[in-house]
């Protein structure tokens, strides 16, 4: 990479919505650089514009001025394919609502993102159940999400947001529908992630989920209010 | 790997995943599919159905009606009449008289027969049955074999028969199995229009033609028609090829014949006409080109209202599967990829209504086989053409809805419930 390790590069980015005649300032001038490797947390109350940074972050939005660079490359001037690509080769997201195609097995949903970027379908079943079995969901493959509960479902969604390989895996409160036990598997799941060296970004509210990362980035009425590392205690076990 | 390789493999497999999320989509709301698609099996059903009758009548007509009267030309005073003009004008001319019959078989060279016949409609009675509607055929010499009529029982009418134009007649098979169920008939007398009639021989039945028997007649010598209903009648003159002899040759010999018997001026038109077996078949052909027309309009409007159906149980589709179609385009699907899938979904429901309806057709051809004696055959053609244009139905119909699903904003959609 020819950006020093650097894959986030958010230069005074402002988001600006307009609710009939006023606007709205979702991301009032927020610039944040993420290197390689890097695992952080996204904290913020509820209007603070954390899910607008994840939307801009994830590609799944544009900023209305500012700059976003991912692995070097400005996503400001993307159309929606280009965005499309780069949210199949560089992004997986895991959402707190799984957000699982209802009808196809384990094994179709985490097989969707390689669908999309055109890998053969032998090779494509084949990663996506090696995938799952990294999960711990090798004996699950053609179970529906309906047969699946909340933990096991959020690991599929680990295993889709991995399979193409992303730079980036994007957690948007990936613990929140679920029990705590669940949820300190699935984020032991994360931290296991990180270790084998993905880029992890965690969108929480929850501060002891937060504390699971190696920086904290606290928003408040779009704007940064700090960017702090996390003291490290020691690697934390999982459940 | 060639990015043409890439890029071709990439749409074959995107192909073969877009028809599997259709079907199963489509095995989720079974009921919603086939009342979607009723338009597409109606179309279909119709187009089959009637492709395959239009194609047994035909066959069946010209297999009877050609049987009967191959290599043989009529010639009467009105020919193949098709509006008012045409009888008005053709009403004028001179009545056909045995005159010109026996000109025309002293003088053509290229006929075998020349018959002259007349016909009416009676009753006829034997006892206290009587039978009404029959047909009553005049002829002259030589009408078994321009008119494929064979002797089953008794004999033919002869020479004498009609030189001395004896009250003697031959009847068709049904009527003689209706007025003498148990009787042999040769011998009887039956009454027509008030004369008694001598029955010397039966004919071998001949069957039906368009629901018409055609064993439903009297056929008894010309001079003894004309003494029972007058002579002032134009009548039928038929002339029967020598062999070898097209009827092309044969028509124009007879039209020469004829033009200087009834001494019509050069240049002037005809004043009698000819037709043969495939005028008629020719004016049947177009009245079933006609009803073919018909459905095909049918068809039409089958197909518009199915379409709209189709396109607006896809509008709701999309409105259902909002999260689906958010999910798919944060993984990475591009616009293309969701207007493929949902222009898949719209082309498999209609080309599933189109065999829904290839099915509902052969079963009604297949019944019509079996109930009727007309060869309904099924005609692959109708069934390519007519699968190949419900599909383009589902794809015309389907841009719509599957343009709405590529547009829509993925975090919008996403966040639907």
């Amino acid at each position: 990479m020819s950006t020093n390790g650097v894959l986030i590069d958010i230069a005074d980015v402002r988001k600006v919505y307009e609710m009939g005649t006023t606007e709205v300032n979702a991301l009032d001038g927020v610039s944040l650089r993420i290197l390689a490797g890097e695992y952080v947390a996204v904290m913020g109350p509820s209007g603070s514009g954390k899910s607008t940074l994840m939307n801009i972050v994830g590609c799944l939005d544009t900023p209305t001025s500012g700059s976003y660079k991912l692995r070097g490359t400005e996503i400001r001037e993307r159309d929606d394919d280009e965005l499309a690509r780069i949210r199949n080769q560089e992004i997986g997201f895991v959402f707190q609502t799984f957000n699982l195609l209802p009808r196809a097995d384990a094994l179709h949903n985490v097989e969707l993102p390689l669908i999309y970027s055109g890998t053969p379908a032998t090779e494509r079943r084949e990663r996506a159940k090696a995938m799952l079995a990294m999960v711990g969901l090798g004996d699950r493959t053609h179970h529906r999400p309906n047969e699946l509960s909340g933990g096991q479902r959020q690991r599929v969604a680990i295993a889709r947001a991995l399979v193409n390989n992303p730079s980036l895996v994007l957690a948007d409160e990936p613990t929140g529908n679920l029990d705590s036990r669940t949820g300190l598997e699935i984020l032991a799941l994360l931290d296991e992630i990180n270790a084998k060296g993905n880029t992890v970004v965690l969108v929480t509210h929850e501060e002891d989920v937060a504390v699971r990362a190696h920086r904290i980035v606290r928003l408040r009425d779009g704007k940064i209010e700090s960017d702090k590392p996390v003291a490290k205690a020691g690697a934390t076990p999982g459940a | 790997m060639t990015p043409i390789g890439r890029s071709r493999r990439e749409a074959w497999a995107a192909l073969g995943e877009n028809l599997r999320i259709a079907v199963r989509a489509l095995r989720a709301h079974k009921l919603r599919t086939v009342l979607t698609v009723i338009g597409n099996v109606v179309a279909v059903m119709s187009v089959i159905a009637v492709v395959s009758i239009i194609d047994g009548v035909n066959k069946y007509v010209s297999e009877r009606i050609l049987d009967q009267g191959l290599n043989v030309v009529y010639i009467d005073k009105f020919g193949l009449i098709t509006d008012d003009e045409a009888y008005r004008e053709a009403a004028k001319r001179r009545d056909l008289t045995s005159y010109e019959a026996d000109v025309l078989a002293s003088r053509m060279q290229l006929a075998s027969h020349v018959v002259a016949q007349a016909e009416a409609n009676k009753a006829i009675r034997y006892r206290g049955t009587e039978l009404k509607n029959i047909r009553i055929l005049g002829t002259t010499e030589g009408y078994p074999a321009v008119g494929k009529y064979e002797t089953d029982q008794g004999r033919e009418l002869e020479d004498t028969d009609f030189q001395r134009r004896r009250p003697v007649c031959v009847i068709g098979s049904e009527v003689a199995e209706t007025l003498f169920p148990r009787i042999d008939p040769v011998g009887q007398s039956i009454k027509v229009s008030g004369y008694e009639l001598l029955v010397v021989g039966t004919l071998v039945a001949r069957g039906n033609v368009l629901g018409q028997s055609q064993d439903n007649l009297v056929v008894i010598p010309l001079g003894q028609f004309e003494k029972m209903y007058g002579a002032h009648r134009s009548l039928t003159i038929i002339v029967g090829a020598a062999s070898g002899v097209t009827l092309d040759r044969l028509e124009d010999e007879a039209r020469v014949v004829l033009r200087a018997a009834r001494h019509v001026p050069l240049g002037a038109p005809d004043d009698f006409a000819f037709s043969t077996a495939e005028t008629y078949m020719a004016l049947y052909q177009t009245l079933t080109g006609g009803i073919f027309a018909g459905t095909i309009g049918l068809v039409a409007i089958s197909l518009v209202v199915g379409g709209i159906v189709i396109m607006n149980i896809m509008l709701v589709a999309v409105t259902e599967r909002t999260r689906e179609i958010g999910i798919r385009k944060a993984v990475g699907a591009k616009r293309s990829d969701l207007v493929s899938q949902f222009l898949s979904e719209a082309v498999v429901l209609a080309f599933f209504g189109g065999l829904l309806g290839v099915l509902a057709g052969v079963a009604i051809a297949l019944l019509i086989r079996t109930i009727t004696p007309l060869p309904a055959t099924i005609q692959p053609w109708s069934v390519a053409i007519s699968l190949t244009v419900a599909s383009a139905v589902g794809l015309f119909f389907g841009v719509y809805p599957a343009t709405r699903a590529a547009r829509l904003d993925p975090i919008v959609a996403l966040r639907q419930e």
